[in-house]
């Protein structure tokens, strides 16, 4: 008789054979397997879903491509976490990253997973393609340019509140503030979600990178703390909350229950990137939208330094099997004039160079562009001005910290404490 | 006193369900303006969630009953002969299996995913409906086996060997004369088991992940909700129609549904 | 599980047949699959999650770094997990009181045979087939900043209700909403053990001339003691482990302040790409669950011991 321990074993490798063994049948989902099929190739594409950015948009937007090139099937995957950034670790760690990621700048981490697009002749004329260098190579390459602090304002509030003149300066932004909250306003359009950290960064772009003009380098050469060189307006921030210039309750509030708050005319000021531009466009709405830059310090240059991101960087990941298919769709993506375009406009994006019919409201922030002196990363940034992964949520939720009760002190320390516990 | 009280807890038990039902038949406007009332009902939203390109409300009821029916069917062919073997074997070393089983069921799921996704990506069953099936089986397996041991040892050990006078193998007696008097364990591990993967969202969403394009209805729900989940047209149609047919099934089957729980967990 | 009193294992008796040739090969046949399965599945990664807990991996690189128990020690100056795993603490504590108080209390009053008990049962119990993403988006949709009850109170002239951000009120609120979709589960299980209180006792107590409360403290409530512990496990274990919820109601907002330790542990692998620091969590996770139960089975038991004596 043999021993049950030994006939376990046997037992085992007989399941695991019958495991791995009955591969390719029965079931349906196996993509490899479809991919190895004749000729046709299938790029996964792993995008972000936005209110403007929707699946069927992307959908319509390879379409094109497709029937360009018979050979290639564009496959769109959404997230399945929150977003992208938390997505693509998953599929990485489970082996099926997909062939093109779109959202994500490189970082140290991710840089090492993806496709070194350096001898690409097409790639060195995107946009901000030398800022978003890592270590002198280009990993991401983008469609445009987001314009990241802009403060849009209903103009029928600034009339009722006897404002001629849109603030430049932080004391004339809270003077004004204040004269929008006596005319009946809920002066500044803020919100919960990633929408409390993002606007502060926003705002505070122009005069912080007037004061730290290598803030992100800086920070992570232990030059300057994150936290502390914030404070100044993360006070400002709190002064706010105390005032009623900022809705107390606004962590409640969604993403896109700020944008609709403000576009009903129920506050006054909203700040936002350039990409508002395109929700501002299709709202039926009773005011008038203007937008100014973020404001400054005294003394300092108005306007400041634009926040400048990439609009829908794209990067094609090294483990590819599809990498020629891949740089095809990609290069497509960037350089086409007909998807650029879209691109540019489903988003409310710009690009140097590339002319659309613009709203009023986008002619606007085209010149605001046109006249920033520099554009600087912002947050987390990207290139060599790149902070840990992860920093921008960790501001985000220590921000919301103001609201619920934390000094602005309290908040600049966890900042720096976050960032310790990452170096 | 006692039925008032009571008809108040029916009240709010099923308002959040009122809710939802009502709301899921008027425009944003209507609901924002009166969430309670009734007015301004239309279709419209539910057909639109039901064409939603982010959520294939059909397609994700399939695929998860077809988990659920997979998983079911994988869980008593593996459970209930281990839990045979262990329940009639008298050696030390089936206490021990007993005991390394029933240690699995402390082990919350969150806890496994991740390294289980090495396993699977080790074995090419990452991302496939084979690995999910496999994974959520042996989630069932600790509860199913013990409950399984213990019904078995309630049966009399005569039966078997008048089987085995008769010249039946030890696996013929099993499924023929003992499996089938395990009829109620069974089906309370099946109402078990199929509550909890048809509700399971983070093991589907972690693997399957998006690459194998398949959604349980509470991925669909997650990726059809969590981006827009202020824009009530959307959400409430969306819920209701996850939910509606899961609700009717309950109320039909409520007796054999509660027994079943209550049997599984007093017996466990 | 370890719950009963009495563990199958006990009770095994030996069946006296002949031993055959090829009962090996069946016992394997028989016990082997699911075996094999779980230790491949469960075991196998279980001690993955330890392993991976002494590496500074990011879950994807080439390069996985052993730094021995320096995830560890991370963890215990880590403010997002200790604030974490209060809030799980306070969940898990404040949940399984709710749900064992509202169980215990409602199967007292839907107990017996009546056409109006079975509907009050069923009513308490639905929420529990509704997944806890479902219930999240419900309830946020209704409790929200501009949900329907805010809509209620807003157009009545009052103040929103910070329902969902305030970190304390979000906090309560995520606990009620727990207790409202589970205590269903617990008000069944409690009817199961009433069925089980011997009726004799109870009226040989009621001819002795006990009142109804006396009735209750000295014979139904020792009685139930099983129950009780099989009811304080199963919640402690469930709550433990609250991650659906957070993720659909409030998304660990405001401002961090209702993530759990669950909701952090796939955060910092995933999003963070710290999968070593998320597994220590993981391994901390489980020994905490598994003691918890452990000393709750153990505490009941002596007390029980304790009311039979």
């Amino acid at each position: 008789m043999r021993s049950p321990r030994s006939s376990l074993v046997l037992s085992g490798i007989g399941c695991l054979l019958l495991l791995t063994g009955c591969g390719g049948g029965g079931f349906a989902g196996d993509s490899q397997a479809q991919q190895s099929e004749g000729r046709q190739v299938t790029v996964r594409m792993l995008v972000n879903i936005s209110p403007n950015l929707t699946q069927a948009y992307w959908d319509g937007l390879v379409k094109p491509f497709e029937q360009a090139n018979p050979g290639i099937d564009v496959k769109i995957e959404a997230p399945t976490g929150k977003g992208v950034a938390d997505t693509l670790p998953q599929q990485l760690a489970a082996g099926n990253a997909p062939d093109v990621v779109e959202t994500l700048m490189a970082d140290e981490t991710l840089a090492k997973q993806m496709l070194d697009l350096s001898d690409q002749p097409w790639a060195k004329d995107t946009p901000l393609v030398e800022q978003a260098k890592l270590g002198g190579r280009i990993y991401t390459v983008g469609v445009g340019v987001q314009a990241q602090s802009l403060v849009f304002y209903n103009k029928a509030a600034f009339g009722k509140a006897g404002i001629d003149k849109p603030p430049t300066t932080w004391d004339e932004l809270d003077a004004a503030m204040g004269k929008l909250k006596a005319a009946g306003y809920l002066p500044l359009q803020t919100g919960g979600d990633f929408l409390t950290g993002l606007q502060l960064l926003q705002l505070s772009n122009p005069s912080r990178a007037q004061n730290h003009p290598t803030w992100q380098q800086d920070v992570s050469a232990g030059k300057i703390k994150a936290g502390e060189s914030l404070l100044p307006y993360l006070e400002r921030y709190h002064g706010w909350i105390g005032k009623g210039y900022v809705d107390k309750n606004a962590l409640g509030m969604k993403y896109a229950d700020a944008e609709t708050a403000f576009l009903s005319g129920k506050s006054a000021m909203y700040v936002m990137g350039s990409w508002f531009t395109a929700a501002e466009a299709k709202a039926e709405k009773d005011f008038e939208v203007g937008v100014f830059p973020a404001p400054v310090d005294k003394g300092q240059q108005y306007p400041g330094p634009q926040g400048a991101t990439l609009a829908a960087p794209y990067m094609i990941l090294k483990s590819s099997p599809q990498k020629d298919a891949a740089l095809k769709l990609v290069q497509w993506l960037v350089t086409d004039p007909a998807a650029v375009k879209s691109q540019l406009k489903q988003d409310g994006n710009f690009r140097t160079g590339v002319e659309r019919a613009f709203t009023p409201l986008e002619k606007q922030v085209q010149e605001i562009l046109d006249q920033a002196p520099a554009g600087v990363p912002q947050g987390e940034g990207y290139g060599d001005a790149t902070l840990p992964k992860g920093f921008n949520s960790a501001w985000n939720t220590e921000v919301q910290g103001l609201y619920v009760g934390k000094s602005p002190k309290e908040v600049a320390e966890g900042v720096d404490r976050w960032l310790a516990g990452r170096s | 006193m006692r039925k008032t009280f009571l008809w108040a807890t029916v009240a709010f038990m099923l308002i959040p369900l009122y809710v939802l039902t009502v709301n899921a038949f008027k425009g944003q406007q209507e609901i924002l303006g009166n969430p309670f009332g009734l007015d301004g009902l239309t279709l419209e939203p539910l057909g639109r969630a039901l064409t939603n390109p982010q959520f294939d409300v059909v397609k994700g009821y399939a695929v998860t009953l077809l988990f659920v029916v997979a998983v079911n069917v994988l869980s008593v062919l593996l459970a209930a002969p281990a839990a045979y073997t262990i329940a009639r074997s008298p050696k030390r070393r089936f206490r021990v299996l007993m005991l390394f089983f029933l240690a699995g069921t402390f082990i919350p799921g969150q806890v496994l995913v991740i390294p289980v996704v090495y396993v699977l990506k080790t074995l090419g069953l990452m991302g496939t409906i084979r690995g999910f099936v496999l994974f959520e089986t042996t989630l069932t397996l600790p509860f199913s086996i013990f409950l399984y041991a213990g019904y078995i040892a309630t049966i009399p050990a005569v039966l078997d060997q008048a089987a085995a006078v008769d010249g039946a193998g030890r696996l013929r007696t099993f499924w023929q004369i003992v499996f089938p008097l395990m009829r109620p364990a069974v089906a309370t591990m099946v109402i078990l088991n199929t509550f909890s993967v048809w509700n399971d969202f983070v093991n589907p969403q972690i693997i399957l992940g998006p690459g194998s394009g398949l959604y349980t209805v509470t991925t669909g729900v997650y990726a059809a909700v969590s981006q827009y989940s202020t824009d009530y047209t959307v959400v409430f149609p969306t819920l209701l129609l996850a939910i509606a047919p899961l609700l009717v099934f309950f109320v039909l089957m409520q007796r054999h549904i509660i027994s079943g729980l209550t049997a599984g967990a007093t017996k466990g | 599980m370890t719950l009963t009193r009495e563990a199958p294992v006990a009770t095994v008796r030996e069946a006296p047949r002949k031993p055959r040739r090829h009962d090996g090969l069946t016992t394997a046949l028989m016990a082997g699959p699911a075996t094999v399965l779980y230790v491949v599945m469960l075991v196998i990664p279980v001690g993955l999650a330890f392993y991976l807990s002494l590496t500074d991996w990011d879950g994807f690189s080439a390069d996985p770094a052993f730094v021995g128990a320096a995830n560890y020690a991370s963890l215990l100056d880590d403010p997002e997990l200790r604030r974490a795993a209060l809030v799980t603490l306070l969940v898990a504590a404040a949940g399984t009181a709710g749900l064992n108080l509202l169980g215990l209390g409602f199967a007292l009053l839907v107990n017996g045979a009546s056409r109006a008990n079975t509907f009050f049962r069923i009513v308490l119990f639905y929420p529990h087939v509704l997944s806890a993403l479902v219930v999240g988006f419900l309830w946020s949709a209704i409790l929200g900043t501009t949900g329907a009850v805010n809509n209620l109170v807003t157009t009545w002239g009052g103040e929103v209700l910070p329902f969902l951000s305030d970190p304390a009120w979000a906090t309560v609120t995520m606990i009620a909403v727990l207790v409202w979709a589970g205590f269903g589960v617990n008000v069944v299980l409690y009817l199961a053990g009433l069925q089980a209180v011997p009726h004799s006792l109870i009226e040989a107590a009621k001819i002795d001339g006990a009142t109804r409360r006396q009735v209750f403290r000295n014979v139904t409530l020792p009685a139930l003691g099983p129950s009780v512990t099989i009811n304080i496990v199963l919640s402690l274990v469930t709550l433990l482990k609250t991650y659906d919820l957070v993720v659909s109601l409030t998304a660990g907002g405001p401002a961090g302040q209702t993530q759990t330790v669950a909701y952090l542990i796939l955060w910092n692998s995933f999003h963070d790409a710290r999968l070593g620091f998320g597994s220590a969590q993981s391994v901390i996770l489980m020994l905490v669950t598994a003691a918890l139960a452990f000393v709750v089975t153990r505490l009941r038991r002596r007390g029980e011991m304790a009311v039979h004596q």
